[in-house]
């Protein structure tokens, strides 16, 4: 990196170094990350359009858990210069995670408006989902399954023409 | 000599004393083993979602904190609570603390059965779903009522109609929705796609079947030729297997409009680099349980000579 005068608060000076922007998470832990990086939520690009004074953004919908693996993966794909190949073999790591935390992963991009990291975490979920029978998504998912008897026949009757 | 038990006779309470401790004993007991209860299913409970992976730090909830979004709480934080209240209550008897630590147990379940998956708000379960295919949109809308709700969403087998078929047809309102809509589209692109295997394979028994045995169908071949009436459209066939085996092509463009029980296709067939694309038009009719062919028209083989003659009478 460039060697430059450290950022001011009050205005980004001409010669452009990294302005940081603070994050809270519901915890009380503080982040920094990159505008470039903040640039990928659109709900921070709302908010940094409108504060100047550089204090720390609550976000109440998001733990320091969470948040530090979101910041993560925005500076990451802020960065200049990482060829495709590389950066989905890295997006590829970051998902693979435990199922909760995907989830927590999707609330936060939801929560944030972060379009790669939805696609990216929604695409997993529909990964996990593909291929398995109903009982297999049912245990994976822990979803309890209550059908009435008319119910199940309806379902049946809804979906047999997709195994025919 | 005998080693007498530290509480020796002299110590045993007599009377209504002994009655009142055994029942606090019993109370105390009783309490205990509802503890145990409601704790039991809430470790094995976090077995399924954390084995599906193998990462497992230590003390991980079932459910992360950020799930504000859902009515349910975090389901290893509501049942020690439901559990505690029945000692806070105190004097609540041996039977009603038992009965009130299976109630604990019951909506733990009940708010933890509300899975993370059913928990994501309604737009992400959309998104999540437009990834898929449409036998996995089935499977995940046969798991439960919840997700039949979400993975049956009209605007979702919209998208996929779209992706799949389509982009066509966007002003249409399907009568039963549009899950039912692309089922009927997909049956008629396999009875379509069947119509072609027939005409490669030259299988004339399977031709027969095909076709709805009635007056009024009709069949026009690249030739020109127009058989009118079922046995007629037979014999039409059987001429075309007769003359030409084993012809391949590729068919393309495949556009299909299904009302309730009639359907029609549009496709574009190439045979080889020489002659453009057999703009094709193919008819159904639904009757007893299944869809028959019921028209076929293909355009004009053009054959170099003709090609003033055409535009004559074009």
């Amino acid at each position: 990196m460039s060697s430059s005068p450290p950022p001011s608060s009050a205005a980004a000076s001409p010669s452009c170094p990294k302005k940081m922007i603070a994050l809270r998470s519901s915890d009380g832990e503080t982040f920094e990350i990159e505008e470039a990086a903040a640039l990928q939520s659109k709900t921070l690009e709302n908010m940094i359009d409108e504060d100047c004074a550089g204090t720390p953004i609550p976000l109440p919908n998001v733990t320091g858990k969470i948040l530090a693996k979101v910041v993560e993966f925005c500076s990451k794909h802020a960065e200049p210069g990482v060829d495709d190949e590389s950066l989905r073999a890295w997006d590829a790591e970051f998902v693979n995670v435990e199922q909760a935390t995907v989830f927590d992963y999707i609330l936060a991009a939801n929560f944030l408006e972060i379009p790669t990291l939805l696609n990216l975490t929604c695409n997993v979920v529909a990964d996990m989902i593909r291929g398995k029978t109903p009982d297999e998504i049912r245990k994976f998912f822990n979803i309890k399954s209550i059908f009435s008897p008319e119910e199940e026949e309806e379902v049946r009757r809804e979906n047999h023409w997709a195994f025919e | 000599m005998e080693i007498q038990p530290s509480f020796a006779a002299d110590s045993l309470p007599s009377g209504p004393r002994l009655v009142a401790g055994v029942v606090t004993a019993l109370c105390l007991l009783l309490a205990l083993a509802g503890l145990l209860l409601a704790l039991a299913p809430l470790k094995s409970k976090k077995k399924p979602s954390s084995a599906s992976s193998n990462k497992q730090p230590a003390g991980s909830k079932a459910c992360g904190c950020a799930c504000t979004c859902g009515p349910s709480a975090p389901d290893s934080d509501s049942a020690p609570m439901a559990v505690g209240a029945t000692y806070v209550n105190g004097g609540a008897g041996a039977v009603e603390a038992a009965a009130a630590a299976a109630a604990a147990v019951a909506a733990a379940e009940r708010q933890s059965g509300a899975s993370m998956m059913e928990q994501l708000v309604p737009e992400i379960t959309t998104h999540a779903l437009s990834y898929l295919d449409y036998p996995s949109l089935c499977r995940l809308s046969m798991t439960n009522s919840l997700m039949r709700k979400a993975a049956n969403d009209d605007n979702a087998w919209k998208a996929l109609y779209h992706k799949d078929f389509t982009l066509e047809q966007d002003g249409v309102t399907p009568v039963n929705g549009w899950k039912a809509y692309y089922a009927a589209t997909r049956a008629i692109v396999n009875i379509n796609l069947e119509f072609f295997n027939i005409i490669r394979e030259s299988s004339l028994q399977s031709m027969s079947r095909l076709w709805l045995n009635a007056d009024y169908v009709k069949c026009v071949h690249a030739s020109g030729e127009l058989f009118s009436g079922y046995n007629a459209v037979i014999q039409g066939w059987q001429l075309a297997f007769n003359w030409e085996q084993g012809v391949d092509f590729q068919v393309r463009d495949v556009r299909v409009r299904v009302l309730r029980d009639m359907a029609w296709v549009t496709m574009k067939t190439f045979v080889d680099m020489d002659t453009g694309p057999f703009n094709m038009t193919n008819v159904f009719e639904f009757h007893n349980g299944r869809w028959y062919m019921v028209h076929h028209h293909s355009s004009m083989m053009v054959m170099d000579g003709d090609l003033d003659q055409q535009n004559i009478h074009g």
